[in-house]
């Protein structure tokens, strides 16, 4: 699955670690959601969306 | 990145000291015929390398964004196991020949080595239930997973082996440090595959 985290995360100012904190996760985890090692689940993805004010598949879509 | 590197070497080096440390006195006790509480001495100061092993982990986990509030639960639990593990079995040798132990005594003294196993299986548990990282769990997972599979695979190979009497007897407690050897080779290749 592709996304776009990297970039909107960019778009903010945000370093990894500033997105970890506000997802109350790891910042190896959102490492492995950005270089696309590891897929969220559900509700994490949910959170992401919510944190960036846009729907799931605005911010992740389907391929390699 | 340099200072990624730098934190995580001292985790070799500790942990280097401590396996080092453990085996070496353990080798030379039995090369020196050490008797059971002698030996159990020597082996205190190696085991006292597992406090900075285990800070020095916690700063290499820290260093790479992957240090959890149930991470750092799970580690100071590792460090009870560990300590109550080698207390315990020096108070089950060593109650067993001075007392001359028989009966419920000798049952009793010879189960408490496996109390902080219990515990560790229990800690384990608890690290998967308190874990609110589910990229962190997962790998833990896929560890434990890969770690069991080791094991049934040595412990079925060896199985068959003693059956035909080609190798000699294992306790059955050496499920615990062969599953432990297949969580760290796990853990080593899935950190060497992210990199």
């Amino acid at each position: 699955m592709k996304n776009r985290l990297k970039v909107l995360r960019a778009e903010r100012g945000w370093s990894q670690q500033d997105l970890a904190e506000r997802l109350e996760v790891s910042r190896q985890s959102v490492n492995a959601i950005e270089t696309g090692r590891y897929d969220p689940s559900l509700p994490l993805a949910f959170r992401i969306a919510d944190l960036f004010g846009m729907a799931i598949e605005d911010i992740f879509q389907r391929g390699e | 990145m340099a200072s990624e590197t730098f934190s995580r070497r001292p985790v070799w080096l500790w942990g280097a000291a401590f396996f080092v440390g453990m085996f070496g006195t353990g080798f030379l006790a039995r090369w020196f015929d050490l008797p059971s509480i002698p030996s159990m001495l020597v082996m205190i100061p190696p085991m006292l390398l597992l406090i900075p092993f285990v800070r020095a982990t916690e700063r290499a986990q820290a260093a790479c964004g992957a240090l959890s509030p149930a991470t750092q639960r799970y580690n100071r639990r590792g460090l009870a196991w560990s300590f109550g593990y080698v207390l315990l079995l020096g108070v089950a040798v060593i109650g067993s020949r001075a007392l001359h132990a028989q009966g419920p005594l000798l049952w009793l003294l010879a189960v408490l080595p496996a109390l902080p196993i219990l515990y560790l299986v229990w800690a384990m548990a608890r690290y998967l239930i308190e874990e609110q990282d589910e990229y962190l769990r997962m790998k833990v997972v896929n560890a434990a997973l890969s770690a069991t599979g080791l094991l049934l695979a040595v412990a079925t190979v060896w199985g068959f082996l003693e059956t035909f009497e080609l190798v000699p007897h294992v306790p059955g407690w050496a499920a615990v440090p062969v599953w432990a050897i297949g969580l760290g080779l796990s853990t080593f290749v899935n950190r060497w595959s992210e990199k």
